[in-house]
């Protein structure tokens, strides 16, 4: 029951600690990525302009950095509010995909917890969290080991992104654009992902998901992303399909 | 654009991350998936990195780049093939970074 996620009991404590820990440890390898985006997202806030204020205030709020990215071209080009929203919500859309993946775990705790669950999913924090746990038997779905195991990778998400979106803030004005620092967020992602294409329906979902993503890439808000990830989960799961039929037959 | 108005899309961004990432798991429980669907949502994870990642090494400029004269294209293969070999995250990035840097270097 939730209590026994959440509750103060010191005879949990200690399997509570152990699960963050694990977490901790198995996002820092992601922190590269998170990193380098947070610098790059960080810059970008002071280059279209925000005052040090609002940067540190959007960074550390919205915490979601192509959304972030999406809406400083509009404020910079003081687009009406309404456009800027709409246009973060289609941005991030995919989370919308991710949440419905998470629902079975999180679904039992209150109202206010489901909030600020959501709110600390990231690309890498469900992707690590998902592809560790979506075989788990339905009856450790959102057990204490889970739950903290994704708090403690969301902390150690947080806290790389902060970091470095804040250092990016304050030295927006000595880092070059030229250095290409954010195809190092990009090669952290490639390392990231290849492990998760562990099976054959997954290879089919990943290669559809490229070439939507590359056809579709022209398409505005990031509409090629969402659609990259609704065709992907198609055509994995209908390789899933066909293969446990040939299998059936072999 | 005045400060006021600044704050106001921050906040709404705010509101915008925590609506998005949280969606299912407030309405879900008047909207449940078929199982079917809930179960291919494990391939979600590797499908929007990928979505991410495929533009940035395909697309140069945006248009297909599919040659050894794409900088990022090489270098993203050889970071992919270094993590295939070895599981080093370091090493892949390493590589990939040098490589990527060298051919721009080559190319200007």
């Amino acid at each position: 029951m939730p209590k026994s996620v959440f509750g103060v009991d010191p005879a949990i404590a200690a399997r509570r600690r152990h699960a963050f820990a694990r977490g901790l440890r198995a996002v820092a390898p992601a922190t590269i990525a998170t990193g380098t985006w947070g610098l790059v997202t960080g810059v970008a806030m002071v280059k279209v302009g925000l005052t040090t204020a609002q940067a540190l205030g959007m960074t550390l709020l919205v915490y979601a950095g192509s959304a972030q990215l999406a809406a400083l071209p509009l404020i910079a080009a003081a687009a009406p509010i309404w456009v800027v929203l709409l246009t973060a919500t289609v941005v991030n859309l995919r989370f919308v995909i991710f949440s419905a993946g998470l629902r079975p775990f999180f679904m039992r705790f209150s109202l206010g917890r489901r909030l600020f669950l959501g709110y600390v999913t990231t690309d890498i924090g469900f992707a690590l969290f998902l592809s560790r746990f979506a075989d788990a038997p339905e009856e450790e779905r959102g057990s204490l080991e889970q739950v903290w195991f994704f708090l403690g990778m969301a902390a150690g998400n947080w806290m790389a992104w902060q970091t470095m979106s804040v250092l990016g803030i304050f030295l927006a004005a000595q880092v070059p654009g030229a250095w290409g620092l954010e195809f190092a967020s990009i090669l952290a992602l490639i390392a990231m992902t290849l492990p998760m294409i562990a099976s054959r329906p997954a290879l089919v979902g990943a290669v559809t998901a490229g070439v939507v993503a590359v056809l579709g890439a022209a398409l505005p808000l990031k509409l090629g992303l969402v659609a990259a990830v609704v065709v992907g989960i198609a055509a994995a799961m209908s390789a899933e399909i066909l293969l446990e039929r040939t299998g059936a037959r072999t | 654009m005045s400060d006021l108005t600044i704050w106001i899309i921050i906040v709404g961004l705010t509101c915008v991350t925590v609506a998005t990432r949280s969606a299912f798991l407030v309405l879900g429980e008047r909207f449940a998936l078929p199982e079917r669907v809930q179960h291919g949502l494990r391939y979600a994870p590797a499908c929007a990195l990928v979505g991410l990642i495929a533009p940035e090494l395909a697309l140069a400029n945006g248009s297909l780049a599919l040659s050894l004269a794409n900088p990022k294209l090489v270098a993203g293969i050889a970071a992919g093939a270094i993590m295939l070999g070895t599981r080093s995250m370091i090493a892949a990035i390493a590589v990939g970074m040098l490589a990527f840097t060298a051919l721009r270097l080559l190319a200007a």
